[in-house]
């Protein structure tokens, strides 16, 4: 039963809570005290935790905490799962290996990602295929899955709904509809959330995990907002297509990237019968360069769709558009300490975990969901939520596969600042078609004439490879790689040639 | 070039839909706003305009606002405010 169906009963109801507040019996210095026979009397209703946002973050959150037995409160703004986050996702391999119960999952969106394309177009107008990869995974990597295929691209309302009722499942109640606009108080730490019309529940753990502008990281006073450098506002459209020619002409290329001068890195999406294009590349959305270019986000992406490879494709596989979609991510060089309080923990994106290369960020709000969850179990068996106790949380997070993934971060930025640099672009894009051509596909001329023209290629590419190496020596340093002196030496100087050129288009 | 028509023109308000917030949630402080335009460059609906030396957010932005908050995170004067709108109501997603 929730209080507050009467405006009489409602006023009794405060009264009696100000007087149980106002009392410090019911502290020990920062220390929870079961509260469940007050909640009886005043209808205010107690859980042991409470999820903010019922998201990829706070549904493996809900179904941890309900899976150890806790009794779990999940608040979400939306009539149904990822009504509000845009764009349709890829999920890594990683959440294979790391999240058994995802194995042998099957929704309908989904496509295997077994290969993945990287196009590199020529400057505008034109916006030609000049130069292309496609791979399938390394033998390599590290675990079986990460072997076998990149990533599976599915609808976030599917793969939403799918936790959200995984968490239902084992126990956690979930509300639509329900937007937290405040937080409670127990002297230093936050102890339930309000929502708008004043309904208010309570719990000695708080875990918010709504999203890159987070109200509950602002109602602890933790932030107000990430800053214009931390944020890219990306957009993206969606396409119904055909399964039938999306199998013939895409398969399990389900992830392909176009990159090109003023192009950064814009990508296409597959599912099995619809397609997203996003972009306009990390670079371009990242909102104090748009401030600086006075480029705007969503009119880039909208051009550079129109580049004839991307057309090409869409009426292969009969799409018709069918959504805008707009969204903002947190895309930060290395990760926050700002993500708990007293009573309160931070995960996914209100925690700004995604990783600084494309911003990926479902699979790091999973993995801090449950850390979350589990230090919350943790906390309470130990009747003490303080921020001091819950500072575990940034300790477990700190040592996972999510702060790895920031090793070199500021490095891994830069990686695409160069590629959506106009000028370096092109020259990247230029080597790599001298390179390939003249070494090795070229019956134009005879080989020994076109193979000996590489020792040239590479001489006047020397700035742009400098460039390249000025990134990633530094960044197998900092994961602690051995290199030998040569290549140290020359990642050091490479480190001069400066990021992107420092040129920055403007229009 | 093929001659071949567009894959269909991206209307990106006809492919959009929100229910109307029965409330505001974008608040201008006009004393902050320096009129440095950078709300109006990065919103990709179009609601923001500079007006005189201010910025001046469109009348029926609750129609068509997508609650991405880059407004919001542009401004560096903290001239505007962003909540989210009420429980239920604003942008909808069918296909994200
Ligand atoms: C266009 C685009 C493409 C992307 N592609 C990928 C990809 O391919 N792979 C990948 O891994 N990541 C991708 N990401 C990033 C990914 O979407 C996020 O990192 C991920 O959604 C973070 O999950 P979360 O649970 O932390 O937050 P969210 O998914 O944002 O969930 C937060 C939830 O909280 C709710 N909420 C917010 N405020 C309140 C409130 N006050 N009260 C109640 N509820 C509230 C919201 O409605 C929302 O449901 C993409 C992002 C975008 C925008
Ligand atoms: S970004 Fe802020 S200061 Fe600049 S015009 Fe917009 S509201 Fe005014
Ligand atoms: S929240 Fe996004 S769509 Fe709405 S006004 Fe701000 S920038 Fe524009």
């Amino acid at each position: 039963m929730r209080y507050g169906r009467k405006a009489s009963a409602r006023a009794a109801v405060k009264a009696l809570r100000a007087f149980v507040d106002g009392n410090k019996w019911r502290q020990r210095k920062g220390r929870y005290v079961p509260l469940h026979y007050i909640h009886g009397i005043t209808g205010v209703r107690g859980y042991d935790v409470i999820v903010v946002g019922a998201g990829p973050g706070g549904s493996t959150a809900a179904l941890t905490a309900a899976e150890a037995g806790m009794k779990v409160l999940v608040l979400e703004r939306s009539r149904y799962p990822a009504e509000k986050n845009a764009g349709g996702f890829a999920l890594s391999s990683k959440a294979w290996r790391d999240f058994p119960f995802i194995t042998g999952l099957e929704l309908p969106s989904m496509r295997k990602g077994t290969q993945c394309v990287a196009h590199f177009l020529s400057p505008p107008p034109e916006m030609e295929e000049r130069f292309c990869i496609a791979s399938g995974p390394s033998g390599r990597m590290s675990y079986p899955e990460a072997r076998e295929f990149f990533t599976v691209t599915m609808l976030r309302r599917e793969f939403d709904r799918f936790l959200a009722d995984k968490a239902e499942e084992a126990g956690a109640e979930v509300k639509f509809t329900s937007l937290v606009t405040g937080l409670a108080k127990d002297a230093d730490n936050i102890a339930g959330v309000l929502l708008e019309g004043g309904d208010e529940y309570r719990a000695p753990v708080v875990i918010g995990a709504d999203g890159v502008m987070s109200q509950t990281a602002r109602l602890a006073g933790l932030r107000d907002k990430w800053r214009p450098d931390e944020v890219i506002s990306a957009c993206a459209v969606d396409y119904s297509a055909s399964r039938e020619r999306l199998d013939d002409v895409v398969h399990e290329a389900n992830f392909q990237a176009y990159f090109g001068p003023g192009m950064g890195g814009n990508y296409l999406m597959c599912y099995a019968d619809c397609v997203h294009i996003g972009g306009p590349g990390v670079t371009n959305s990242l909102i104090s360069r748009v401030s600086r270019t006075r480029i705007k986000p969503a009119r880039e992406l909208l051009e550079t769709i129109q580049a004839p490879p991307v057309q090409r494709l869409l009426r292969a596989v009969d799409a018709v558009p069918r959504e805008f979609h707009v969204h903002c991510v947190p895309w930060k060089d290395s990760m926050s300490d700002d993500v708990c309080a007293g009573g309160l923990m931070l995960v996914g994106d209100a925690a700004g975990l995604p990783e600084p290369l494309w911003a990926e960020g479902v699979w790091q709000a999973m993995y801090s969901g449950r850390l979350a969850a589990q230090v919350a179990r943790e906390a309470i068996g130990e009747d003490d939520v303080s921020a001091a106790s819950l500072a575990r949380y940034l300790d477990r997070l700190r040592e996972s596969p999510v702060a790895r993934e920031f090793v070199g971060g500021a490095q891994l930025r830069r990686l695409f600042e160069v590629l959506g640099d106009p000028r370096a672009a092109g020259e990247m894009t230029e080597m790599m078609v001298d390179l390939t051509v003249n070494m090795f596909m070229s019956g134009q001329e005879p080989k020994a004439q076109t193979v000996a023209r590489a020792v040239p290629i590479l001489m006047e590419n020397l700035p742009v490879l400098m460039k390249l190496l000025g990134i990633y020596v530094p960044m197998i340093q900092e994961a602690g790689g051995e290199l030998p002196p040569q290549l140290a030496a020359l990642g050091g100087m490479g480190a001069l040639f400066g990021a992107a050129g420092g040129e920055e288009p403007q229009r | 070039m093929s001659a071949r028509k567009k894959a269909g023109e991206v209307d990106r308000f006809a492919l959009s839909e929100v229910i109307p917030a029965t409330r505001d949630f974008i608040r201008l402080d006009g004393e902050r706003c320096t009129g440095c335009g950078d709300c109006a460059v990065v919103c990709p609906m179009d609601l923001w305009e500079l007006r005189g030396e201010k910025a001046v957010l469109a009348g029926d932005y609750k129609e068509k606002c997508t609650e991405c908050g880059s407004c919001f995170i542009a401004c560096e004067e903290d001239a505007i405010d962003f909540s989210y709108p009420p429980g239920g109501t604003g942008v909808v997603f069918k296909f994200s």
